[in-house]
């Protein structure tokens, strides 16, 4: 167990209470303490209090957003109080390193999407020497009726349910890029894998083989050349 | 594994349903490339004069190119070519969407549909096979529907449709072929072809492999033009407003087609431009097969009494038809009255244009109320607008004078209404006016196809850079829009490239207007595509070639120089004072005519192509024919 200090780094809006930056609490245990002759805003504080036991907690799987996510905003939309959460070894009473930044992933922004399937085409070109989209990848699916394009692709779960699914170990990390790999070999095409995706983004070649996106060794040409940014690969939230 | 070429097409004879797959070789890929030059060349062969374009002796031939389905760039386009109801000369319309990629992934450089089927039918093909099934229950269904019902009939979100709509279905002859919803071939009568051979639907699904030969090489290639299309001047304007940019562009310039060509100047352009289009209704931009510039959009109307319309689309020649040309100023009209052409399967520019000169003749007391049905078609009467959409679809009352297109209708009303007819050889012109453009004046009074621009797109006449023009075309004036010089040299030019841009099967955006790659490039890219060898000299003499052939078979059907023309209007009356530097210009096309034939090596008293011509381009078969038949005399 971590414990904890939660200090005021910003103030966006204004705060009439008020609180300063550089005002702080900190959690021991199961104790919140204020520093005498301070206090701390209620708002705030309810807003912050449920992720505080989370955040005290070692979470050992590495893409729990968790361990990397430091900063709460006030939920007074005109306050914009930006608190702090650092991490303190209560042995040492210092603060803990932040862990590295959580693996880039690809991020799909569908309303921009133009429905136009280079992704598909550079991604079966690069991989089988074949244009034909059936061996990508990436799958757009199109409704040209309300105008909505799709693109289907692998994000790189951190707790990955396909590689939990999957009965013959075929799939497995690619420790360095993080991408999904799949063992053509070992594939049985079942499809428990596809079953498992949370984004369907698992198709089968036409020897029952798993498509899965393996992020172009680093280098991913379905992101490049995506015309607009319906199709990025990095570790911010939000979408452009 | 194919590579480029599937070097094979596909004949359906639709009487006997007998299906044949033949091979093409590669002498006959070589000369005439692909897609619009495949289809030129067997229709010059397969279509003799004698035969009436409805009738089941009419064939039509469905080519794409080697470049379709690649990645390069916009390389997602098909030609539908048949002998044409609507001008009863060469018949030929080219799409984009994702239609002409699937025909190459099911394994086909081109499909020829003759004879006709009993009944109504859709034809089915897979991956190097073909089935034709019934239709009955998709009769009448506009072309939306029909696609969308075929869609959930076959069960399969990744087909490929080209259908047709009512309008077809009800004979009107400028009635097209629609895919991917709003993507639609829709020139020179092809739906009407396809109706008349009892076809509503194909539908095509390939998943078959193609290659390249050399792929890194291909890939590097690719890699280079897409960083030039990303730095290319004109890429940013493209991907906001595509084609629409041209409403404001043009009407700046004085050129806008308005109320039927009476001005170039439209006073509300503004609320019906690309940029209009764009801040209020567009929801994305969308983009062809495999394409780097999304030039289309996909626009909503969310309120008043459209809310709820929303599509793909419209390009500037819809927009500029359903405002400008008939003089509505709300842009919400413009968008109803596009969604309508779409869905009952019209081509927007004839049927733009038999409204504006039903609304011309209207308000100079020459057609009267009643003979309209009791409509008022005063310029902007939206609702005189939808109604003679709607009797054109169905062929019924004052619709049925303007379902045969543009001059049968001033046949039928005669009182020297032909005047007003704007068209050439039958087919109605786009919406610019060719008297603020002379090059493309030209282009179209001498396109293959009748009256259209993008058989030559001679964009070059707007550069204003005097020593390019000199240096290109051996005249400073021809890289100015107002001037003569050199622009029959251009205009030869322009429409080589705008075949190899149909040929390829490539987007004119890229190949035409952005000049992405010439000859020399075309060569490098097929020679790293496909397994033949191209020299960028061969590949030029292929373009012209194309165009010869194409020239010989209208030449053949009685085409001949006094075709090549303009209407009245553009000849004789000048621009009116608000055109800005437009102002005050006819088109004087005769001497521009000179030049053309001239660089074309085509008779000036005839504009029939030259024997020499015919032998240098290894047309010799057609030097003979045109012996044989009288065209040209032998002294």
């Amino acid at each position: 167990m971590f414990d904890l200090k939660i200090v005021v780094e910003k103030i966006k809006g204004f705060c009439d209470l008020p609180m300063e930056v550089g005002d702080y609490f900190t959690v021991r245990g199961g104790k919140i303490e204020i520093p005498e002759g301070k206090h701390m805003c209620l708002w705030a504080m309810q807003s912050l209090m449920p992720v505080l036991p989370a955040k005290q907690r070692e979470i050992s799987e590495e893409n729990d957003w968790i361990p990397h996510t430091k900063r709460f905003i006030c939920p007074d939309p005109n306050g914009g109080v930006v608190f702090r959460i650092d991490r303190i070894n209560p042995k040492t009473g210092k603060p803990v390193a932040d862990k590295d930044k959580i693996p880039p992933r690809i991020q799909v922004n569908s309303e921009v999407c133009t429905g136009c399937r280079a992704c598909e085409t550079v991604c079966a070109f690069v991989h089988n020497q074949t244009f034909n989209g059936e061996k990508s990848r990436i799958k757009v699916e199109k409704n040209e009726i309300e105008g909505k394009d799709n693109p289907f692709v692998c994000r790189q779960c951190g707790d990955a349910p396909c590689i939990k699914a999957c009965p013959v170990e075929a799939l497995s990390r690619d420790p360095i890029t993080n991408a999904i790999l799949v063992n053509d070999d070992k594939c049985i095409g079942c499809y428990k894998c596809a079953e498992a995706c949370p984004f369907d983004a698992i198709t089968f070649n036409e020897n029952d083989v798993a498509l899965i996106c393996d992020l172009c060794e680093g280098d991913i040409e379905c992101v490049k050349r995506c015309p607009t940014d319906a199709l990025k690969f990095d570790n911010k939230g939000g979408q452009s | 594994m194919n590579y480029g070429y599937c070097n094979q097409s596909l004949r359906i004879n639709l009487s006997d349903h007998t299906i044949k797959k033949e091979t093409l070789d590669s002498t006959f890929l070589k000369d005439y490339l692909g897609g619009r030059g495949l289809n030129a060349r067997r229709l010059y062969e397969e279509v003799p004069p004698e035969v009436d374009p409805i009738s089941k002796e009419n064939k039509m031939f469905i080519g794409v190119g080697p470049l379709t389905g690649t990645l390069f760039p916009g390389a997602a386009r098909v030609n539908f070519t048949a002998k044409s109801p609507q001008t009863n000369i060469l018949g030929d319309s080219n799409t984009g969407g994702f239609l002409g990629p699937e025909i190459k992934f099911a394994g086909f450089d081109q499909i020829i549909l003759e004879g006709k089927a009993e009944q109504l039918s859709y034809i089915f093909i897979k991956d190097g096979e073909a089935e034709i099934r019934s239709a009955d229950h998709l009769k009448q269904l506009d072309t939306f529907k029909t696609q969308q019902k075929l869609k959930e009939e076959i069960g399969d979100n990744r087909v490929q449709i080209a259908a047709i709509g009512p309008a077809a279905e009800n004979g009107v002859k400028f009635s097209g072929i629609f895919c991917n919803m709003v993507r639609a071939a829709a020139r020179t009568g092809m739906g009407l072809v396809l109706a008349s051979k009892n076809i509503k639907a194909i539908v095509v699904r390939g998943t078959m492999d193609l290659g390249a030969k050399e792929p890194d090489k291909f890939k590097k290639m690719i890699d280079d033009m897409d960083e030039e299309i990303k730095n290319h001047s004109e890429y940013e304007t493209r991907t906001r407003l595509g084609t629409t940019q041209l409403v404001s562009s043009l009407n700046e310039l004085g050129c806008l087609a308005t109320r039927h060509f009476q001005t170039g100047y439209f006073e509300e352009a503004d609320q019906v431009s690309g940029e209009y289009l764009e801040e209020n209704y567009k929801q994305k931009e969308k983009g062809c097969f495999a394409c780097t510039i999304p030039c289309s959009r996909f626009f909503e109307i969310k309120e008043g009494k459209y809310k709820g319309l929303k599509s793909e689309g419209p390009e500037f020649e819809g927009l500029a038809g359903f405002s400008s040309r008939v003089g509505l100023s709300d842009i919400e009209d413009a968008l109803y009255g596009v969604d309508l052409c779409n869905r009952y399967g019209l081509d927007v520019i004839t049927t733009s244009e038999c409204i504006a000169f039903t609304m011309e003749l209207y308000e100079k007391d020459i057609l009267s109320s009643e003979e309209v049905d009791g409509l008022k078609p005063n310029f902007g009467n939206s609702e005189a607008v939808f109604k003679l959409i709607e009797k054109i679809k169905n062929r019924e009352g004052f619709g049925d004078i303007l379902a045969d297109g543009v001059v049968s209708a001033a046949e039928k009303i005669g009182r020297d209404t032909k005047k007003f007819a704007m068209h050439v050889k039958g087919l109605e012109i786009f919406q610019a006016d060719p008297r603020g453009i002379k090059g493309y004046g030209l282009g179209v009074a001498v396109a293959t196809r009748g009256g259209d621009h993008l058989r030559s797109e001679p964009w070059f006449e707007f550069s204003e850079d005097a020593k390019e023009g000199k240096r290109r075309f051996g005249y400073p004036e021809s890289a100015f829009r107002l001037e003569y010089k050199g622009k029959g040299r251009v205009v030869k030019f322009y429409e080589e490239r705008c075949v190899l841009a149909d040929c390829l099967e490539a987007c004119k955006n890229t190949v035409v207007n952005m000049e992405i790659i010439s000859f020399k490039e075309a060569a490098k890219l097929l020679n790293t595509l496909t397994e033949y060898e191209f020299t960028a000299e061969e590949i030029q003499k292929s373009a012209e070639r194309i165009m010869n052939v194409e020239r010989a078979y209208i030449v053949r059907e009685g085409i001949r120089r006094e075709d090549d023309t303009l209407p009245d209007r553009f000849l004789n009356e000048p621009l009116p004072e608000e055109c800005g530097e437009s102002a005050g210009s006819i088109v004087e096309i005769e001497p521009m005519l000179n030049e053309y034939y001239e660089a074309r090596n085509w008779d000036m008293e005839t504009g029939v192509p030259n024997i020499e011509k015919l032998e240098e381009l290894g047309l010799h078969e057609i030097a003979e024919e045109f012996k044989n038949r009288d065209i040209i005399k032998i002294n």
